[in-house]
């Protein structure tokens, strides 16, 4: 599972808190352990001193003793001379073991023994030697005979030997307790230690493993863009491949449309050369001019780039040339004048644009000059607001108020015309004259 | 080597002492020789002339063990006719002197002393063994025949009893006291053996190797309080069987006597036994069977008026009394006889060195007796 960027920070904040948990864990066991080590070394000191004392203490009694028996025995004085030296070491040592010896009931009845023991050997010592000074051989012989100097002096080793082996006992269990610390040290050292590389390791790990799933995420967009860009071309090759099949297909509609629409005019034109009948002759050649209209939309369509738009200024002057040329051919003898600005317009606008300007230029060459020669003028321009205005304008005979002159099929087929692209039309008497006016929308939708 | 060099001073102070008197007779094997094991088949002597067969004992005190010898002797003499006289010189040296020339004087032909002061006493025995009697001592010299126990022996028993238990019943751990024997020094092989067996036991730590200032239950008591102020908990306490007695008590008076410390001490004294048997702390004691070596002690004595060779000396073995073998050791010392004439049985007690008869009595041991000597 991929890791986000709110889990490393979040992981990276916990292992780094771990560490320093661990960092304080450590240094904190470390003075802890520390201090309780001077305190060992206090006590360690303290016994090792009582024991020295006590080991002082029972070699300087052995070593008067061994004064005075070899004074007894060899009766010479050169014996005594550690004599005095050991007595005064041994008082000394007496008095430190008083002082070092840990206070309590039982410690005291220890010291008063061995203060008593230790003062009693040495008078006893003292008194046979004294003897032996004396030349009283026998009775400094019956004091050594009785053993009592020996005895005093197991009794002495006796307590002396107690306080050594207790001393040593201290000595070992606080050994062993530094030995404990240290283990305890050591431990937590190497665990904290171990904590801290496993800490250390996670973070890394997290922080690699981001990195490397960023690293093959980018990896993957990048084929995925290459990929993509690749799908891109070929989609848009196909869709380029699919628009101009499409293309084609609508320029061979329009193309079939055009010679459809220029089959039935055809058909139309020769059965109004058939027809006696004069209004019938006209009504068809009117029918033949409005689908020539509309197949001349349709001949542009399938000529052109774009089928959705059809070129009114092209358009239109074709229009207008197929209507003069017809109006001419029926004996009209008015003139067409056209200005067209450039326009582009919705295929269906422009069909009833172009048979909106057919109806009422055939009119304007029918009705405006039925005697006599005129002009009939044509506009296409745009107007603000994005409307633009055509207006088929003539110097004739001008509308009457009387009833419509031919079918008023025309009118009919102008208003519905202009209603279906939402125009507005007007006619205004401009002189003697008339103004056809179609206004519409000229913004390209879609 | 201590103890050795103790011995030729008394060996050295006897000569100066018998040199002093006027030499009525030889003064016997006086340097030490190591004896051969007593050869029964050994050829007959010609029998003693002018004693009475009387089997005299001076007996230096009361003790228990000294009643054990008694009874035996008792129990000899009824059994091969002799008459049996006893005189206790209630540990005075010089009363024992004068009993025993009073037995000299009336010519008994067997006697056997327990001395009191051995250097004192010893010009009266050397005249004894002169007048052609069997002189029989218990321990020290001169004698015709010595009884002695091997002392390294006897502490080396108890020594290994201890060290057994403190392996097997106290984890290899124990506080020991060794409760010792200044005043008789020829006792000294007994705890330097049993030194020797604690030496096995790295655990054992010896916390108090002391002589109490008497050698009996007060004494042990005394030195046991004083022992517990420097080492209040002790485990094992080792020593002759009076002294250890004493120090049980003073145990139990400081309310630290466990069942599972080991007490342990020498002499088979009656109010040990019977410690063992309450199976108590009181764990064993090693018995030198008075009784039974008394009882030999007759025998030899009978042996000799009739003109036999009988051992210059005899060890009497030392045995661990314990809760499992009290039972058997209390039917042998009631009945010596029985073990004494099972020689199988009478092994397990006794071991005899030398030769000596009324014809040989010149070459009678003045010399302190060990068959620990080598």
């Amino acid at each position: 599972m991929p890791i986000s960027s709110r889990f490393v920070i979040g992981s990276s904040i916990m292992l780094l808190a771990i560490g320093f948990v661990t960092l304080l864990g450590i240094v904190g066991s470390t003075a802890w352990l520390g201090e309780k080590s001077n305190s060992y070394f206090e006590q360690s000191n303290r016994s090792r001193a009582l024991r020295v004392s006590a080991v002082e203490l029972r070699s300087a009694l052995q070593s008067a003793e061994s004064s005075q028996r070899g004074y007894l025995v060899g009766g010479n004085e050169i014996y005594l001379a550690p004599y005095d030296a050991a007595k005064a070491e041994a008082r000394t040592q007496l008095d430190r073991l008083k002082q070092l010896l840990p206070p309590s009931a039982q410690n005291q009845t220890v010291l008063d023994r061995v203060s008593r023991v230790v003062t009693e050997k040495l008078a006893e010592m003292d008194r046979t030697i004294a003897l032996k000074s004396d030349l009283q051989e026998s009775q400094a012989s019956a004091v050594f005979r009785s053993n009592r100097g020996k005895a005093l002096m197991d009794e002495a080793n006796l307590f002396l030997s107690s306080i050594i082996r207790q001393a040593d006992d201290r000595l070992e269990t606080l050994l062993n307790e530094q030995r404990r610390n240290a283990t305890l040290l050591r431990l937590a050292t190497i665990i904290g230690g171990l904590v801290i590389v496993l800490v250390v390791g996670g973070a890394t790990a997290t922080v690699f493993r981001y990195a490397w799933e960023i690293s093959r995420a980018r990896n993957e967009l990048n084929v995925l863009n290459q990929t993509l860009e690749e799908r891109v071309v070929r989609r848009t090759a196909q869709l380029a491949e699919a628009r101009d099949r499409a293309e084609l297909l609508v320029a061979e509609v329009n193309h079939r449309v055009a010679n459809s629409l220029s089959l039935v005019a055809s058909l139309v034109r020769l059965q109004s050369n058939l027809i006696t009948d004069q209004s019938s002759k006209e009504a068809l050649k009117e029918t033949e001019a409005r689908i020539l209209a509309v197949a001349s939309v349709h001949k542009r369509l399938y000529s052109g780039d774009d089928a959705r738009y059809v070129d009114l200024q092209e358009y239109l002057s074709s229009v207008l040339d197929n209507v003069e040329a017809s109006m001419r051919g029926q004996g009209h003898v008015a003139s067409l004048r056209y200005e067209l600005e450039p326009l582009k317009l919705k295929t269906d606008s422009s069909i009833n644009i172009g048979v909106i300007v057919t109806e009422w230029v055939t009119n304007a060459f029918k009705y405006a000059y039925p005697d006599k020669p005129g002009e009939v003028r044509v506009r296409l321009r745009r107007l603000a607001h994005g409307k633009a205005e055509l207006s088929v304008e003539d110097d004739g005979v001008g509308r009457a108020d009387g009833p419509a002159k031919g079918t008023g099929l025309g009118t009919r087929i102008v208003n519905a015309m202009a209603r279906s692209i939402g125009g507005d039309v007007e006619y205004v008497a401009a002189g003697s004259g008339t103004v056809a006016r179609l206004a519409f929308s000229a913004v390209l939708e879609g | 080597m201590r103890a050795w060099r103790s011995v030729l001073t008394v060996l050295a102070l006897l000569q100066g002492i018998s040199g002093l008197e006027a030499q009525q007779g030889p003064s016997g094997l006086t340097k030490p020789v190591v004896l051969p094991l007593f050869d029964p088949a050994k050829q007959r002597c010609n029998l003693p002339t002018d004693l009475g067969k009387v089997l005299a004992f001076a007996q230096d005190n009361e003790r228990k063990f000294m009643q054990g010898v008694a009874r035996g002797l008792q129990l000899a003499a009824d059994d091969r006719g002799l008459e049996y006289r006893r005189a206790q010189a209630a540990n005075d040296p010089a009363r024992m002197v004068e009993q025993v020339r009073g037995f000299l004087e009336a010519k008994v032909g067997a006697l056997v002393v327990a001395p009191v002061d051995p250097l004192s006493l010893a010009p009266a025995l050397q005249q004894i063994i002169w007048s052609g009697a069997y002189v029989g001592t218990v321990v020290p010299p001169p004698a015709t025949t010595i009884l002695n126990a091997p002392q390294y022996l006897t502490g080396k028993v108890l020594g290994d009893e201890a060290a057994r238990y403190i392996k097997t019943r106290l984890n290899g751990k124990a506080r020991v006291v060794l409760l010792t024997h200044d005043s008789l020094q020829f006792l000294a092989p007994r705890f330097t053996a049993i030194r020797d067996s604690l030496k096995s036991v790295p655990g054992a730590v010896i916390v108090a190797d002391i002589s109490p200032l008497t050698v009996d239950e007060a004494g042990g008591a005394s030195m046991m309080r004083t022992i517990l102020l420097a080492n209040p908990d002790i485990d094992v306490v080792l020593g002759a069987d009076t002294v250890v007695l004493g120090a049980l008590a003073a145990l139990r008076e400081a309310g630290k006597a466990r069942d599972s410390q080991f007490f342990g001490g020498i002499d088979g004294e009656p109010a040990a036994v019977e410690e063992i048997k309450r199976g108590g702390p009181y764990k064993a004691s090693v018995s030198l069977a008075s009784p039974i070596f008394g009882y030999a002690m007759g025998q030899l004595a009978a042996d000799w008026l009739e003109g036999k060779s009988i051992p210059q000396a005899m060890d009497i073995l030392p045995k661990a009394l314990t809760l499992q073998n009290l039972a058997q050791y209390e039917i042998d010392t009631t009945h010596p006889a029985s073990v004494y004439r099972d020689a199988r049985r009478r092994d397990e007690y006794l071991k005899m060195y030398g030769n000596i008869c009324y014809d040989t009595r010149d070459q009678y041991l003045n010399f302190p007796w060990s068959s620990e000597r080598r």
